[in-house]
């Protein structure tokens, strides 16, 4: 049973790459005719900020049309408050979800929160958690999104 | 929360079934309870915007704050009639100071900080507001430059049952609960002003001499609408509909001090607003609103006799708001049973000594008696930074006795020029008029009422 932890952190991290597998197809499929791809940060601890975060989202969908563009948001560090379950912009990212918009979840901040609160924090139901949202900003960066941090 | 409303579907779900009645499908069931579970909005409602902070997205600590310098103005037309003849009168004198008849003042200069402490969770938040301005709460009762008007934790976690804990504005009447830099006019109405913002006093005032006690000054700052104590509350959504409900109890006691009698004031408040959009303090919908509270006052001399006495004290009211367009309008019926505030001996100023020497004006509280009031409040922003506004109030003071009887109506008159969504300009002129209702129009009261002037303010509003 000595390699136990090894395996359970290996069989986290096949989780984790099939998830970001399962990510990075569905970002290819979700919106085929898109021709603007936009990765959108908030690592931010100001609320302002998310707020922003969400009217820039909303301004791209209007301005190219929900399948015109691609949108990410990557929520990372004080940012991650923005996808946590009961945060009072929920009604509004379920709107942006619905347009396509999709949403990650830093999972190195979540562990950060979890030590903090003492248990994991509740997610949003569209937040995907990704393994480090910096990483998933450059992954997507070299794919062709323009990162834009409001 | 989805315990809560598995629970609800489950319970009304099996009365129905086992009832025999199919009077909801479990669509219908499932819809309404996602209704109600559904998160409320933080808009004109004041208990949530002054109680809480969103979740997951306020600021671990908010630094904000208003100031409101102004003029105010009468013609200081004095006393006609009575033992202070010839004096100033209270009613055209410029408050809190009462020395001039007109004045520039800070009205109110408050600085406070808001937020959750600890972001990461969204149960506990906090509430801390300080007065620095020339009021009544920093005035009376040798209350001091600075003074704490807010302080407060609330708690979050139990569903639907939100807690707040420490000294902040009760549920009650709405030009008291609603926060005071959205307030649209520079006074208040007389019934709020007289039988809502609570003075308290040792005494009844009934006491005579020359001894500057005579005067019966407020023993404490003005009560401002806020209590010390512990008040359940929430508000839950039900389709286009937002339900708030609150219940506190506190210590009847005003602020910055804690209980004197043991006896403790209950408040009950419930509102239903029909949202029609926005947010923040001007979101627009239309509000149902109740409310009542009930406690004790206790007065060391009142009734002529030198000794503890306790007296009931009951407010209660119920009103409706309007917020859609251009177009803004209130209105709402007030009752008070007991401690009645009844102004200063005579119309002269607290502490003036009579024309003969013998007693100094004091103020009154009538113990036993009963008033009540109402005002129509109405506003049409003809411009997207001008706003007309026309209110007309009155208060019905004293109508157990003929002879303390008392109705003060006023027209107020208004215009707001908003530079900008945190600055504005009110103008106000108050049409005043007093009377003895049921004396002769003769009779030295009315000939002193028919003294009071109307009143001019300009006030300035900055927000930060």
């Amino acid at each position: 049973m000595r390699h136990s932890i090894p395996l359970r952190w290996l069989l986290a991290g096949l989780l984790l790459l099939a998830q970001s597998a399962f990510a990075a197809e569905s970002e290819a499929t979700a919106k085929p005719f898109a021709e603007n791809h936009v990765v959108l940060q908030i690592s931010d601890p100001n609320p302002f900020k998310q707020t922003l975060v969400l009217n820039v989202a909303n301004n791209l969908l209007r301005h190219y049309g929900p399948d015109n563009v691609d949108i990410e948001i990557v929520a990372f560090g004080p940012g991650l408050r923005l996808l946590l379950a009961d945060n009072a912009n929920g009604k509004r990212i379920q709107g942006l979800a619905d347009q396509g918009v999709r949403f990650s979840a830093c999972s190195n901040t979540i562990r950060a929160f979890t030590r903090k609160l003492g248990h994991e924090p509740k997610l949003n139901s569209h937040a995907v958690r990704v393994a480090a949202g910096v990483v998933r900003i450059i992954d997507l960066v070299r794919q062709g999104y323009i990162l834009i941090k409001p | 929360m989805g315990w809560l409303v598995r629970l609800f579907c489950h319970e009304v779900l099996t009365t129905s079934i086992e009832g025999g009645y199919q009077m909801f499908t479990k669509k219908t069931m499932t819809t309404l309870a996602a209704l109600i579970a559904s998160t409320p909005l933080q808009a004109a409602n004041w208990l949530m915007l002054q109680g809480t902070e969103p979740a997951g997205a306020a600021p671990r600590a908010k630094i904000w704050g208003f100031i409101q310098p102004e003029y105010q103005a009468t013609s200081g037309t004095k006393l006609a009639a009575g033992p202070w003849k010839g004096q100033q009168a209270v009613f055209n004198q410029i408050g809190p100071d009462l020395d001039s008849d007109n004045t520039f003042q800070l009205r109110r200069a408050r600085i406070g900080v808001r937020g959750t402490g600890f972001g990461l969770d969204s149960g506990i938040n906090y509430f801390i507001l300080v007065e620095a301005g020339n009021n009544g709460i920093t005035q009376l009762g040798d209350a001091g430059p600075v003074k704490l008007t807010d302080a407060s934790v609330t708690l979050n976690y139990i569903p639907h049952a939100r807690l707040r804990i420490g000294q902040f504005k009760y549920p009650g009447a709405e030009e008291g609960l609603q926060a005071i830099h959205v307030f649209n006019y520079v006074n208040f109405t007389n019934i709020t002003n007289q039988q809502l913002l609570e003075r308290f006093f040792d005494e009844d005032g009934s006491r005579t001499g020359t001894a500057d006690s005579v005067a019966n000054e407020p023993n404490g700052p003005i009560g401002a609408f806020r209590d010390i104590g512990v008040q359940l509350f929430d508000s839950f959504r039900l389709g286009e509909w937002e339900h708030s409900y609150a219940f506190m109890i506190g210590n009847g006691n005003g602020i910055d001090r804690g209980d004197n009698d043991g006896d403790k004031e209950y408040y009950y408040y419930w509102a239903s607003e029909w949202v029609f959009g926005g947010k923040g303090p001007r979101r627009q919908g239309w509000k149902l609103f109740a409310w009542y509270q009930d406690g004790k006052r206790t007065l060391e001399h009142a009734l002529g006799r030198s000794q503890r006495q306790t007296f009931d004290r009951t407010r209660w009211g119920l009103g409706t708001t309007y917020l859609k367009g251009p177009w803004r309008a209130s209105a709402e019926y007030i009752y008070a049973d007991g401690m009645i505030f009844s102004g200063v001996d005579g119309g002269a100023v607290p502490g003036a000594l009579n024309n003969a020497g013998t007693s100094r004006a004091s103020f009154n509280v009538l113990p036993e008696e009963k008033a009540d009031g109402w005002y129509l409040d109405l506003g049409y922003r003809i411009l997207p930074q001008l706003e007309l506004d026309l209110r007309y109030d009155v208060e019905h003071r004293a109508t157990r006795n003929d002879a303390n009887r008392r109705d003060l109506e006023t027209w107020t008159l208004g215009a707001q020029w908003f530079f900008n969504r945190k600055a504005r300009a009110i103008v106000n002129y108050e049409i005043r008029d007093f009377s003895a209702p049921k004396l002769p129009d003769g009779a030295p009261p009315n000939q002193i009422l028919d003294g009071v002037d109307n009143r001019l303010s300009v006030q300035l509003l900055a927000i930060f």
